[in-house]
């Protein structure tokens, strides 16, 4: 039987597996929460894509589940973790293999608790995350980014030319370009017109100083013999000859947004809670990234004083004293004064604190400030509230709603939230454990909010 | 591969055929195909040349051509099917060498399939690839009518169960009302015997009772079903389903019914069979080079893919190399006549390894192995202490040392590997599970029952996979099972706790079933 060559191009493998991506992306889109709040998606994370541990997709069936006892007969094989039938030389004890163990293991929820799904570590890109949670928002396919632009007058700028204008508009290049353009045509015209030669027609236009009419007199007098040695091209200016630079206001639509991060660096902000106020920032910035052209991110970090400093900084600096957030506020304003005035920028400030403040009548002025007469697009306030042995003291989330008029409400997982009403982009909540990271995004971000 | 070379190739078929022949293979015309590599890897992924879709085949269609785009190993290159005419692939940009050593490989697989009486048996199942070729259309067609969601959940929920079948892989399909008459006759039979006797002994060797006892059986035969305990679940299903299952559904459910019979019977030779085609592609490849029809430069590509081949691995069972070992042995062993009562029952290990009875019966014992033995049967009879040593294996354990896990060995007491091994491929990991009651409650319940085979069931797969029978069923399904708990009486003990787990489409009832009443369940 001959061997043949077979050419049946494979189709369905992609297709299908396509569908099983699909699938996928859904098992990652219930566990988004966890995702988001995983902390090595900052800190490891390679480029643009990130590791996550996610369930592939088993057809559920009916297969042993972990042995709890031992055959007497056979060892203690088979209890506990996985094991299997390897192959070398070696005795009980010996390690084989090794590999890194998934985050989950250390978590200690990693045992599946969905029928039919078992883990397996699949790279996704941020991209992707970023795009589910537009979607998990009611926010598909943001291309809006129109909601984000900003009229802004970059100066005059040329924009082309045009035939009548002031004098010192005139465009010197164009114009004569224009000019000798004419001569010539006046040339051919004489040439054409009168059956002189070109250097005795060049030279009745030279002596006419461009004028054809004039020209042609002087070429009827059969008397008039050509003066030059040769034609030399001038220009030959009309009116209508003359260009001008059209000069308009430079108005381009700008999209630029800059998040400025309040975080508060007093002793009792833990690496937990800084962790989470990072985590936050991380998505918050990755989110606006979708809308805005240009996103910057910038820091301040305040205990009784407040400076402006790198990320860097801003998670590893702790600071001893007092608390004053208004300190930060301030801070704000004159960041918007210097380099981010609102009418160029969409400002988004977020302050992430424990609670504690000692003036937070100042701090909430403040803010009523940046909201009321810096007109920023947003101000978000997320009380950190995580690994508290005892209910220690907060006063700036009460402070917030009972100076400003604020609606109480409740997002997903119990998180308590307070905001603005009628658009008024205040919005506060308090954070009390790492799964209510995405839950917390999601009242920063609805849909209305970040919009101004 | 250019048609220079396909040409040799073609020359080298001939060749390697007749060798196969002398050597008393059984060859057969084989249909070799030069495929690109994602070709290979689809056929991999979807168990047939073509196949219908389903996104599980997408999954390890990816996974495979994902090693292979990313690592440069796992590079594709046997794929073999026990047709009528066997069929296989070769994947065209693979070396040359490596092409020659695969076609001498699928020609010993090929007289496997002919020759072991296991696997003859799947070769009568019809044309395979036809069938799955035409399921692949008519299935596309069930996604353009019905909708991929509705498609999509009928294969998912067949897959759930497609390896509980009958422990007999060819148990004929007996219409069930014909198994029943049968039955019947046999009862009434009994009972006239029983009143005949009755009569006979004037009421003292049959008692009232033992006729009211099998009059009860007669009735419960006739109107039981299934009729007997049916461990086919698939079939069960398409034959009873009460949901009621439309017919396009019932195609789907005997497809890869079907299919999965035809594939699990291999999984019982997998190691002889694996063990089978390197052993011949070892020798054939020898031939070949002495032959001169293989250049110095190929052999030195052929060994580095037949070492690779043949690689230990430390946290995995290598078929082709145990396999090859196995034959290997066992053909030494039986040149050497050690076997037998004399030999077995001599201790001195210098008599035994030094003994050499020039039996020369290898061969032929080999061939016996191929014919008519099964993975099971081979590691019982051929996994010696002196095999198992030779060979090196432990069992591994993985444990979490720091941010690591580590395999450790946890096991290398050659008996206690034995029975694993045994057990592995007694059972190959699936339950037994049988349709006890398809009225369960008087109220068309599916009643299914799993005997305890060594272990309790994973409490989220069972989860899963019985709410996919209660989708094919529609009313409630019940489950049968044993959960193995912490005893309380006895320290480190394990009570084994009979429960009962039923699934109505909406939620999960767990029932703690009265143990007395199950004497089936170890104590």
């Amino acid at each position: 039987m001959p061997i043949v060559r077979s050419n049946p191009t494979g189709v369905r493998g992609p297709k299908d597996a396509k569908r099983h991506r699909e699938k996928q992306k859904e098992v990652i889109r219930k566990k988004l929460p966890d995702i988001i709040a995983q902390e090595d998606i900052i800190t490891d994370r390679k480029g643009r894509k990130v590791k996550v541990p996610i369930r592939g997709i088993i057809i559920p069936d009916f297969r042993p589940g972990k042995r709890k006892h031992d055959d007497e007969d056979e060892g203690d094989v088979g209890s506990g973790g996985a094991s299997g039938i390897g192959q070398g030389s070696g005795g009980v004890g010996d390690i084989v293999d090794r590999r890194k163990a998934e985050r989950s293991s250390k978590d200690g929820q990693q045992a599946g608790d969905e029928p039919g799904e078992d883990y397996i570590e699949t790279e996704i890109d941020i991209e992707e995350i970023i795009e589910m949670m537009y979607e998990d928002l009611g926010l598909p396919n943001l291309q809006e980014k129109d909601h984000a632009e900003l009229e802004v007058s970059l100066g005059f700028k040329i924009r082309g030319t045009k035939r009548s204008g002031p004098q010192v508009l005139l465009d010197k290049n164009r114009s004569s370009d224009e000019a000798i353009g004419r001569f010539y045509a006046y040339l051919e015209i004489l040439k054409a017109e009168t059956g002189r030669d070109e250097l005795t027609c060049f030279s009745a236009l030279k002596e006419t100083g461009g004028d054809l009419t004039a020209a042609f007199e002087l070429l009827k007098d059969l008397e008039f013999k050509a003066s030059a040695e040769q034609v030399e091209p001038f220009p030959v200016f009309e009116n209508e000859d003359l260009r001008f630079f059209d000069l308009r206001e430079d108005m381009q639509k700008e999209s630029n947004a800059v998040i400025i991060i309040e975080l508060d660096v007093s002793g009792s902000m833990s690496t937990d809670k800084k962790y989470i106020a990072r985590s936050m920032a991380f998505w918050l910035t990755e989110f606006l990234r979708k809308i805005y052209d240009k996103v910057e991110v910038r820091f301040i970090i305040y205990h009784s004083t407040a400076r402006l400093v790198d990320e860097y900084t801003a998670f590893h600096t702790v600071e001893s004293g007092g608390t004053e957030a208004h300190e930060a506020h301030e801070q704000v304003m004159h960041l918007i004064e210097s380099q981010y005035p609102t009418n160029r920028w969409n400002v988004y400030v977020f302050q992430f604190s424990d609670g504690w403040d000692f003036s937070p009548k100042k701090a909430v002025e403040a803010v009523r400030k940046l909201i009321d007469k810096y007109r920023i697009n947003m101000f978000g306030y997320g009380e950190i509230r995580v690994d508290e042995l005892s209910q220690s003291f907060s006063n700036l989330y009460e402070e917030f709603y009972s100076n400003m008029s604020l609606r109480e409400s409740f997002g997903t997982g119990k998180l308590e939230v307070i905001a603005g009403l009628q658009d008024y982009p205040f919005v506060g909540l308090k954070i009390t454990e790492k799964t209510q990271i995405w839950p917390a995004l999601q009242e920063f971000l609805k849909k209305g909010r970040w919009q101004r | 591969m250019n048609d220079q070379e396909l040409r040799r190739l073609q020359e080298i078929d001939k060749r390697v055929k007749e060798i196969a022949s002398e050597n008393g293979l059984i060859t057969t015309d084989i249909l070799f195909e030069l495929v690109s590599p994602q070709r290979m890897i689809e056929a991999m992924a979807y168990n047939f040349p073509t196949n219908y879709s389903s996104w599980d085949h997408g999954r390890d269609y990816d996974r495979q051509r994902t090693i292979y785009d990313y690592s440069g190993t796992g590079i594709p290159y046997e794929v073999v099917w026990n047709f009528n005419t066997p069929r296989a692939f070769l994947v065209d940009t693979n070396p040359f060498a490596l092409n020659v050593l695969i076609l001498c490989h699928v020609y010993a697989h090929v007289d496997f399939f002919l020759g072991s009486t296991l696997l003859q048996k799947s070769r009568a199942m019809g044309d395979m690839a036809q069938e799955a070729r035409e399921a692949e259309k008519r299935f596309r067609g069930y996604e353009a009518k019905y909708g991929r969601d509705e498609l999509e959940r009928t294969i998912e929920a067949a897959k759930a169960i497609q390896w509980l079948q009958d422990p007999d892989p060819y148990a004929q399909d007996v219409d069930e009302e014909e198994l029943r008459q049968h039955l019947i006759r046999l009862k009434q039979e009994e009972l006239r015997r029983f009143q005949d006797l009755r009569t006979q002994t004037g009421g003292r060797g049959i008692s009232g009772k033992d006729i009211e006892r099998v009059e009860a059986e007669l009735k419960k035969i006739k109107y039981r079903t299934p009729v007997v305990d049916e461990h086919d679940l698939l079939r069960y299903i398409i034959g009873h389903s009460p949901k009621p299952l439309r017919d396009w559904q019932k195609d789907v459910l005997s497809v890869i019914r079907l299919q999965a019979r035809y594939l699990g019977p291999q999984m019982r030779t997998k190691l002889l069979n694996e063990g089978w085609a390197t052993y011949w592609h070892t020798r054939i490849m020898r031939q070949l080079f002495e032959e001169g029809l293989l250049t110095d430069e190929e052999h030195g590509i052929y060994n580095e893919y037949h070492k690779n081949v043949l690689t230990k691995n430390r946290t995995r069972f290598n078929w082709y190399r145990v396999g090859l070992h196995l034959f290997e042995y066992v053909e030494e062993r039986w040149n050497r006549g050690q076997f037998g009562r004399k030999y077995k029952e001599s201790e001195d290990p210098h008599k035994r390894s030094d003994w050499d009875s020039g039996a020369g019966m290898g061969r032929e014992k080999i061939f016996e192995v191929r014919t008519h033995f099964t993975d099971r049967m081979a590691i019982e009879e051929f996994f010696t202490e002196e095999f198992m040593r030779q060979e090196e294996l432990y069992i591994w354990g993985e444990m979490l040392l720091n941010d690591e896990v580590v395999y450790v060995i946890i096991e290398d007491d050659l008996e206690k590997i034995r029975k694993i091994l045994l057990r592995q491929h007694t059972l190959y990991n699936i339950p037994l599970i049988f349709v006890k009651d398809g009225n369960a409650f008087g109220s068309s319940g599916l009643y299914l029952v799993h005997e305890y085979t060594g272990f309790e069931l994973n409490e989220v797969f069972e989860t899963g996979a019985l709410e996919y029978v209660q989708y094919l069923w529609g009313k409630t399904v019940n489950l049968e099972t044993i959960l193995e708990e912490e005893d309380l009486d006895e320290e480190g003990g394990i009570a084994f706790v009979p429960i009962l787990h039923s699934y109505n489409g909406k939620s999960h009832k767990v029932k703690v079933l009265d143990q007395t009443r199950n004497p089936r369940f170890p104590k």
